[in-house]
């Protein structure tokens, strides 16, 4: 039997094609990234015909790339040398929702849009990054990192236990799931860590170049019983990084976050075509957007302390920080917001970061909240060198845990049929990315070209990741050419 | 055959004469036994040795070089940040080289982004120091607070302060790790720059090589430097109070507070932990096992045994005692919120406060695992796990089941059935069992206890944090993963192939059972040949 | 002996076998209690193993020899001896360990010493010189017994029979007459009339220390039974290390209880503590001084009076009778703080290792002698401290302690000023 053959053995013809047409989906994404044209694509429906496919894949040396959904914007999945997409979004079951524990367990096919309304008609949420996209894969977000709002330490790192197919074919379960049996066990799959490595985090961020994971299990958060929000104009970042240094040290606040007049519009304007540009220029250069919330008890309780020491603070150290329920000139907008920050974008509406050109590239980092200004005025400097327009520059600064740190995201937009526009903002994120980085940002999610960039200069770590992988996937099958193998 | 000549030259002129011996007095001093944790059992004895000789680092260089010195020469080595983990960290092979990390003790702490960068000589309890003058607190690991902070972050580092903040794992940042072969690997935010800030990356996380739950006892190369976060706190002092042995820390009341709650059952114990979890209150929520209220309450050895012999199965089984920590991390009325609703879920279940004293003796800055020894000069802990309380509870209650059968060498303890708390507000739950034993009697029944829990687990579907080097890994691998050991052995063989770095670990277990006549017969297992049987 | 008979006699190592076989090796020895923990600097109360640094420096690595020579495992040689006496006996070990264990570590170090001279390999050389001295002479340092009482001032006189009799030591008469000066006057301005050692010879302090358990038995009964003699119902002494000799190895030696002496052992500041707290002593000359307090180890930690016992080790180790062990609880710690906080003028600024975590000033017990870079290391050391407190005194209660540390500051030119506790009384009267 030749290797197509097999494949259609173990999924069935209707979850197998080779056909070019069909093949495009995958070859491209929303990012930069050139096409990449894979061989087949299959589409399993559990674990067992995953661990088939990647034995043949194995027997063949054939590339496998693992997806789990059809909306991708770094170039992850697009494959760099042909193979089999081992595409996943058939596996979409949410397995248990565990009450007690406060824990769901679900496949990697399953998206925000399936998870987040899941869980809110059982009184639960999962913590979310900025307004993911409804059909991406939580499992892969949570897996790639994506930096979440809430800036509480307590509901950081939600990953706990999962199964993974390892590139030789063999089933393997991550942490307390990795007990026989499971989930027929006393073990719930709660503790990530184990056995004997700490095999989750060699799955973290390896943009499916480790294993494929099939199920996971991530911590759930109740809703909140009671919110509030809070919005400030922002026009000095240096100041208001004192102002969070502050507050957020001492607990204050659950999602805090601080949006660019342009990413803020993309996201608030009912209609880009007639909204987008007067609120943008009616928004202040910068918001900070904060939640207090309350919990399962006297939720007013908490508002009402955090909300006084807030002003406490304010009134004696930050007198520059006003505060109100909306943003300027837009009643409702605070609840509207808060409502947006709650959930998956909303499937109907293009997606905020495509809304205003169609296509943006997203350069983002981590770095001390200190140095957050100095990144900005320097990628507005780059930005303004390469006639890109200062007023089209998106940005994103989301605390991280208190504070300790921040993620800075630059959004470029773009015509994506506009080769000119594609031509300055590929040349701008890749100079952008370099000169960043020499001034200390950490690119610990290295897509695409920033790969090369990062592994260059993290030589010594790159070559102790590639003898890891080199034992896990000694033929390189899994997604090679991402990251640095 | 000592450490050859040549090797020992090499080795003096990387540290200096001072800083090297290979005297056998000063050797001895190292022993493992017979007196520390897990020892005066049978793998003590029959696993581990004095070392051939000991040299003491001062810098990662100088570690680095060490190491590749060993390779070249072939010369075994542990690395040690203060031995206090008994046997495990010690030599087990002849001739070997006793890398005593306890000169490296630089030490960074940057407040304003919740981190402090340490060497492996730092111990927890000056880390805490330092934290808390800074309005910032770390967990000090149940091991206590003697011990390395790395040591214990890279295999233990959870106390009842982990209900709020939580898996260890999660609280390294950048690291350096010098690796079996000599190769110095950088993660985190240290792989593109020299800050110790952030700990992930880049890319897939090799954070992955430290730990594999509760460490790899330094088989798999050296670690030199760690940041570890630190976690908001708040900002009054607790202050040290008393004279040795009455000290404590006085607890600002306002501001931070342990209340002690008898519950009518180990249900509604588990339920107020639910509860609390769920109201997302507290800085801690532990049971107090009634034999820690006795060496609390004991002014010697003698004074334990006549407090716990009033105690009996019975009065065991229905001695459910709740222990929180409050701690109002934003300000004053935190604590009257958070109190209040506590005071709520304890009514609504049935509990009781008792007048609890308001100050800390065990779990800020002295981690009280110094006193487990006091009743009979004997522990350890035969397993420790992170999962849910719903694992929790049966899993204690298992392993009482199977101790009667060798007890006595075991002390009594009435069927205790182990501790537990809640962990990262309720995500997870943890259980440890504790047991103590008469050292100076026979002890191979402890021996036999210690590896029969294993096997329990695996029958019983438990997790276990006795997995990699603490039990026999051709036991516990097939039934984990399954098959971890093979993933743990391919990558100790690609890194330490010449298996000069801490040998025979992680198969000392393995190594222990076929070597010691009388663990034989529990060995129902299938293995290879194991080095150093 | 880890079960069975048992006696608190260091003469014999056996009787600690228990104890050196429990070492948990949680260096409870070595550091600052973990509750009074300052930080990065200042984190160890030992100064052996911080000078040091092998393990087997610390007491928990010398639990571990101790076990080896028991056991006949251990050749006795330099390094094995430099072990056992680079060592000030300081008490900070044991105090440590005995806040969470029942295991007698400086009993052990005692015997250990003992035992190395029984086997004719301790002590060090310079040892023996300081024994010879006081078999010929009387005193540790080998001068002439007839100046003794030189250091007497002439306006002092003290009486032919007293309630008091004031023990000079060595130290005192010989090498820190200020100390005893003071001492004197003291007395005097508090009307206290005192008594003199018809024919005062060493403590024994020295020969004790080092292992010397026969000369100085025997040295412990002539000086007892000369004390007695005289009637005295107190003795009083301003050295710490002699203050621990008669109080608590003296009766250690004679195997009887502290109270069985047949008089107190007190020191100065008790003395003068209860004097300042009935009215009897004022002291009201200002004394301007931002000066610190140095804990000396035998006055503080060492200090609890002793008791002989014997009995049985059982099951669980327990011993019977019940054993009351000597913590460090109980020490001479708050007199002398009441003290100088009595006193006009002087700002009273802690040390940051302070009471049963003192650092030890590094002299006593033989320490000096044999290994005088050790000594003065660890005079530096605390004397770090004090600048880091900012304080610019330090004030002691042993004459070891005080010319330890004068040394020491002599010789890095440093600015400290250095006291003995009787002095700083006196200028206040």
């Amino acid at each position: 039997m030749n290797r197509r053959d097999k494949l259609v053995k173990i999924v069935g013809v209707e979850n197998f094609t080779d056909d070019p047409k069909a093949l495009e989906t995958y070859a491209k994404d929303f990012s930069l990234q050139p096409a990449g044209v894979p061989d087949y694509a299959v589409k399993p429906k559990d674990t067992q015909e995953v661990q088939k496919i990647i034995q043949v894949a194995n027997d063949h040396s054939l590339p496998v790339v693992p997806v789990s959904s059809w909306v991708h914007f770094y170039g992850a999945t697009i494959p760099k040398k042909g193979g089999i997409i081992l595409d996943l979004t058939r596996m979409n079951r949410i397995f248990e929702v565990d009450d007690f524990n406060r824990r769901v367990r679900f496949e990697a096919g399953v998206t925000w849009e399936q998870l987040t309304s899941h869980l809110a008609e059982n009184g639960f949420r999962v913590m979310l990054p900025l307004l993911p996209h409804p059909q991406r894969s939580v499992l892969t977000d949570t897996l790639e990192r994506e930096v979440i709002t809430n800036t509480v330490y307590d509901y950081g790192e939600p990953l706990q236990s999962m199964e993974v197919v390892w590139p030789n074919g063999e089933v393997f379960r991550t942490g307390s799931a990795s007990v026989m049996g499971y989930p027929d066990s006393p073990s719930k799959g709660a503790n990530p860590a184990g056995p004997g490595l700490d095999f989750y985090r060699f799955l973290q961020m390896a943009q499916g170049t480790m294993g494929v994971v099939t199920w996971a299990n991530l911590k759930t958060e109740y809703l909140t019983q009671k919110d509030k929000m809070f919005l400030a104009p922002v026009k000095d970042l240096n100041m208001v990084m004192e102002f969070l240094y502050r507050i957020l040290r001492i607990r204050i606040g659950q999602e805090c976050l601080l949006l660019n007049n342009t990413d803020l519009a993309a996201i608030m304007a009912a209609d880009m075509k007639k909204d987008f540009a007067s609120l943008r220029s009616s928004l202040p250069p910068w918001t900070l957007i904060l939640v207090i919330s309350g919990h399962y008890r006297n939720p007013e309780g908490k508002i009402q302390y955090e909300e006084k020491t807030l002003n406490e603070i304010i009134k004696n150290e930050f007198p520059e920080i006003s505060f109100s329920d909306n943003l300027p000139g837009l009643p409702g907008s605070g609840e509207k917001l808060l409502g947006i920050l709650r959930k998956p974008w909303p499937k109907e509406i293009t997606y905020w970061k495509n809304r205003y050109k169609g296509g943006c590239h997203s350069l983002f980092f981590i770095t001390k909240p200190t140095l957050a200004p100095k990144f900005v005025e320097k990628m507005e400097s780059l930005a303004s060198r390469h006639g890109y327009p200062e007023g089209d520059l998106g940005g994103y600064i989301q605390p991280i845990e208190h504070n300790r740190a921040c993620q800075i995201e630059f959004n470029l937009f773009y015509d994506p049929a506009s080769r000119p526009e594609v031509e300055r903002v590929r040349t701008l994120a890749s100079e952008a990315a370099k000169t960043l980085l020499d001034q200390g940002a950490l690119f610990t999610r290295p897509y695409g070209e920033l790969a090369k960039l990062v592994y260059d200069r993290a030589n010594g770590y790159a070559v102790t990741l590639k003898r890891v992988k080199k034992l896990f996937d000694p033929k390189n099958i899994m997604n090679p050419g991402n990251l640095c193998f | 055959m000592a450490i050859s000549k040549e090797a020992y030259k090499d080795l003096e002129a990387i540290v200096g004469k001072e800083y090297i011996s290979s005297d056998p007095v000063v050797c001895e001093g190292y022993r493992s036994g017979p007196g520390g944790y897990e020892c005066g059992l049978g793998y003590e004895r029959v696993m581990t040795k004095i070392p051939g000789g000991i040299i003491m680092p001062r810098t990662t260089q100088e570690v680095q070089k060490i190491v590749k010195a060993c390779n070249r020469y072939k010369v075994p080595y542990v690395p040690y940040s203060t031995g206090w983990y008994g046997p495990r960290s010690h030599c087990h092979v002849d001739d070997e080289l006793l890398v005593d990390l306890k000169r490296m003790d630089g030490f960074e702490i940057d407040d304003k982004h919740l981190y402090a960068t340490v060497e492996s000589g730092v111990i927890y309890s000056q880390l805490q120091e330092e934290a808390m003058k800074r309005g910032c607190y770390i967990i000090v690991g149940g091991g206590g607070s003697q011990c390395s902070a790395i040591a214990n972050m890279l295999g233990d580092g959870w106390s009842p302060l982990s209900y709020r903040i939580g898996l260890p794992h999660r609280r390294i940042l950048g690291t350096e790790l010098v690796l079996p072969d000599g190769e110095v690997v950088k993660m985190g935010s240290l792989a593109t720059g020299e800050d110790y800030f952030w700990g992930e990356g880049p890319g897939p996380d090799l954070r992955g090589l430290l730990r594999g739950f509760t460490g790899l006892r330094g088989c798999l190369g050296i670690v030199t430097k760690m940041a570890i976060k630190l976690l908001p706190f708040q900002p009054e002092r607790l202050v040290p109070t008393g004279i040795s042995p009455h000290t404590t820390l006085e607890l600002p009341v306002k501001r931070v507070k342990w209340i002690n709650f008898t519950m009518p059952s180990k249900d509604s114990m588990k339920k107020a932990m639910f509860e609390m979890a769920k109201a997302e209150i507290g800085g801690g929520a532990t049971k107090v096992p009634i034999f820690w209220r006795a060496i609390a309450k004991a002014t010697c050895k003698e004074d334990f045994w006549d407090i716990w012999s009033q105690e009996s199965e019975d009065s065991i089984a229905n001695f459910h005692l709740l222990r929180v920590l409050l701690i109002a991390f934003t300000c004053e009325e935190q604590m009257d919120y958070e109190e209040k609703i506590l005071n709520e879920i304890i009514t609504e279940l049935g509990g009781e406060a008792r007048r609890t004293r308001p100050s800390d003796e065990s779990w800020f800055k002295n981690a009280d695992s110094a006193g487990m020894w006091l009743m009979c000069g004997s522990y350890v802990s035969v397993d420790y796990v992170i999962e849910t309380l719903e694992h929790a509870i049966p899993h204690g209650e298992n392993y009482a089941k199977l101790k009667p059968k060798y007890t006595p060498p075991l002390m009594p303890d009435y069927g205790d059935p182990g501790w537990f708390q809640s962990f990262e507000l309720g995500h997870q739950g943890y259980s440890e069992f504790l047991v103590y034993w008469d050292p100076d009697i026979n002890t191979d029944g402890v021996d036999h206890f210690y590896l029969e829990t294993s096997k329990e687990n695996i029958r019983k579907r438990f997790y276990t944090s006795l997995l990699g080097p603490h039990q026999p890994l051709y036991l516990t691998g097939p039934a984990y993963g399954p098959n971890y050991h093979t993933w743990l052995l391919k990558v100790k063989d690609e890194f330490d192939p010449q298996f000069i770095c801490h040998p025979p670990v992680p198969l000392a277990h393995d190594a222990f059972v076929d070597k010691a006549e009388w663990m034989r017969p529990m060995k129902d297992w299938e293995s290879p040949e194991i080095p150093g049987s | 002996m880890l079960k069975g008979k048992l006696k608190l006699d260091v003469t014999d190592l056996d009787n600690f076998e228990y104890d050196m076989s429990k070492c948990i090796k949680c260096k409870g020895c070595t550091w600052v209690d973990h509750i009074y923990m300052p930080g990065m600097t200042f984190s160890t109360r030992c100064p052996s193993a911080t000078k040091y640094l092998f393990d087997s420096y610390g007491a928990y690595g010398k639990m571990r020899i101790g076990t080896a020579m028991l056991e006949g495992r251990m050749e006795y040689s330099d390094e094995l001896l430099k072990i056992l006496y680079a060592c000030t006996l300081c008490g900070a070990c044991d105090v440590g360990c005995k806040r969470n264990l029942d295991l007698e570590i400086e009993l052990t170090l005692e015997a250990l010493r003992i035992k190395a001279v029984k086997d004719g390999k301790g002590p060090m050389p310079q040892h023996k010189k300081v024994a010879q001295h006081i078999a010929e002479k009387h005193n540790r340092l080998g001068s002439p017994h007839a100046n003794r009482n030189k250091w007497l001032p002439k306006d002092v006189k003290p009486a032919e029979k007293a309630d008091v009799l004031y023990f000079v030591g060595c130290s005192a008469a010989y090498t820190s007459p200020e100390i005893a000066q003071a001492t004197a006057k003291i007395l005097n301005a508090s009307k206290t009339p005192f008594m003199l050692m018809p024919d005062e010879w060493c403590c024994g302090n020295i020969l004790y220390s080092v292992g010397m358990a026969d000369e100085a038995r025997e040295l412990a009964k002539r000086n007892v039974e000369e004390v007695r003699k005289t009637g005295a119902k107190t003795l009083l002494l301003s050295c710490a290390e002699g203050y621990r000799m008669w109080k608590v190895d003296y009766p250690k030696l004679l195997n009887i209880s502290t109270d069985e002496l047949g008089f107190k052992v007190v020191h100065l500041v008790e003395f003068v503590d209860e004097l300042i707290k009935k009215g009897s002593l004022k002291l009201k000359k200002k004394v301007n001084l931002r000066l610190t307090y140095h804990d000396s180890c035998s006055l503080s930690r060492l200090s609890e009076p002793w008791t002989p016992w014997e009995g049985e080790r059982g099951e669980w180790g327990m011993v019977s009778p019940r054993l009351e062990r000597r913590r460090g609880t109980n020490g001479v710690y708050q007199q002398p703080r009441d003290i100088l906080q009595a006193i006009p003028g002087v700002e009273l600024v802690e040390m940051i290792r302070m009471k049963e975590n003192a650092f030890c000033c590094g002299a006593g017990r033989g320490t000096r002698e044999a290994f005088p870079d050790f000594a003065s290391w660890a005079a530096k050391e605390r004397l770090q401290e004090v600048k880091a407190i900012g304080a610019q005194a330090i004030v002691a209660t042993c004459p070891f302690c005080k010319e330890n540390f004068a040394q020491a500051v002599s010789k890095d030119g440093e600015k400290i000023k250095v006291f003995d506790i009787s002095e700083i009384i006196l200028a206040a009267i």
